[in-house]
């Protein structure tokens, strides 16, 4: 059981967003998204739940393509971000009638439990949208994602603007309902070192194309710093996959990724080797690869 | 039972790490149940496929067993056998990096045991 994403390009006239993107969802796996600006993570989402046209490529779902195909979009979510502008129609509305629309469209919609975190989040329902505060205007989306039942359940940066009190409960509220449903869900965000531990598999996404996709924990224990001294340094890492070098004096540092089951091998050389969080890992790999 | 993760290492370790300190603690006792991997996964705000590799480390160094249907309870033992392998790392981590630093500052074996009876009579 799988969404898969085959070969996807897309391009907004002579930008190319997406380029030749290979991805396959798992079901029953919570998965960080992580990229820069511009990475195309929204695009990629919205392509994934058929709600943008590929340019080149195809959708997915246990064998189906997706797109026009009602069985297989009654199996996916995508919450976007709210975003308040003039021409956005839904900001236009109240939360009651946000939350009426997201009924209707989809079929497996949890009123209760919709009900009972605009309850929990103290939102009143008979606000309009674009009044609400960007935290709020999160909740929202987040309410939709949880309660749509989804299978397949996108959020692009859920935790904007919530308060570190509020993005925890967020994160309480989805492994909740994640370890009772077992659903699929991709989250996009740029505050990572606090979600890094819910993420089963990482996703970083660079420039239009899978960078990498890896079991979290997997991808940190083969991801280390080693600084020392720069002729110890350098004969360690020869041969080995390195970024991000940082120069100071006789001093140099770098971030060294390991093959899978790969043991770090000193070689007799006084080097510190530190670990890292999945945050330094991002900026390590987004940063030039080193030509050893 | 709620301790402070930490990045140094592996979050599944430190969930193996802490539910052992709870058992030395007796806040866990021996053939009683542990929390389940949700119920870990939702206080630590961690993925419970994490919690649940820290609780089968734990299975596989025969410290819990699986009931089944019911959930993971504390071997009987379970106690004494975690004593012995902390003691076997207390050695590898702690006695054999002191030497090494003790002989790098050229202190020899009569001033180590000086030291360390100094540091016990305070």
């Amino acid at each position: 059981m799988s969404l898969e994403l085959k070969n996807i390009t897309k391009c907004y006239g002579k930008k190319t967003v997406l380029n030749g993107l290979d991805l396959t969802l798992e079901e029953g796996k919570i998965y960080g998204l992580v990229g820069r600006n511009g990475a195309g993570k929204t695009t990629m989402l919205s392509i994934a739940s058929a709600q943008n046209p590929t340019t080149k490529g195809e959708i997915m779902l246990d064998g189906e393509t997706v797109w026009e195909n009602q069985k297989c979009l009654n199996q996916i979510c995508f919450s976007r971000e709210i975003v308040n502008s003039a021409d956005n129609v839904s900001s236009a509305l109240k939360v009651k009638e946000y939350l009426r629309m997201a009924q209707m469209l989809f079929p497996y919609w949890d009123k209760e439990m919709a009900d009972r975190l605009v309850e929990e989040f103290e939102l009143d329902e008979k606000q309009k949208i674009m009044k609400l505060s960007k935290g709020m205007q999160s909740m929202i989306t987040i309410i939709v994602a949880l309660a749509s039942k989804a299978k397949y359940t996108f959020l692009d940066e859920p935790a904007a603007g919530l308060d570190v009190v509020a993005r925890e409960n967020f994160y309480r509220l989805l492994l909740d309902e994640y370890s009772e449903s077992g659903r699929t869900f991709v989250i996009s965000t740029h505050i990572i070192e606090e979600a890094a531990d819910v993420f089963e598999e990482v996703i970083f996404l660079n420039k239009g194309t899978i960078m990498l996709k890896e079991n979290t924990e997997e991808l940190l224990s083969r991801c280390i710093h080693i600084s020392g001294k720069a002729e110890d340094v350098d004969d360690i890492i020869k041969g080995k996959r390195a970024f991000h070098q940082e120069k100071m004096g006789r001093s140099k540092g770098i971030t060294l990724m390991l093959d899978g089951g790969e043991i770090f091998d000193k070689k007799g050389r006084d080097v510190e080797v530190s670990p890292l969080s999945l945050q330094d890992v991002f900026v390590a790999l987004c940063g030039r690869e080193e030509k050893l | 039972m709620k301790e402070v993760l930490n990045q140094e290492k592996s979050i599944y370790i430190q969930i193996a790490e802490m539910i052992e300190n709870d058992i030395l603690r007796d806040v866990i006792l021996e053939e009683e149940r542990v929390p389940s991997t949700n119920e870990l996964a939702k206080l630590y705000v961690i993925n419970p496929a994490t919690a649940a590799k820290g609780i089968n480390l734990l299975v596989d160094k025969g410290i819990l067993y699986k009931k089944r249907g019911v959930g993971m309870f504390v071997e009987s033992g379970a106690k004494e056998k975690i004593k012995a392998g902390r003691k076997a790392e207390f050695y590898e981590r702690f006695v054999i990096s002191l030497l090494k630093e003790a002989k790098s500052l050229g202190i020899g074996k009569a001033e180590l045991i000086g030291m360390i009876e100094k540091a016990e009579e305070k």
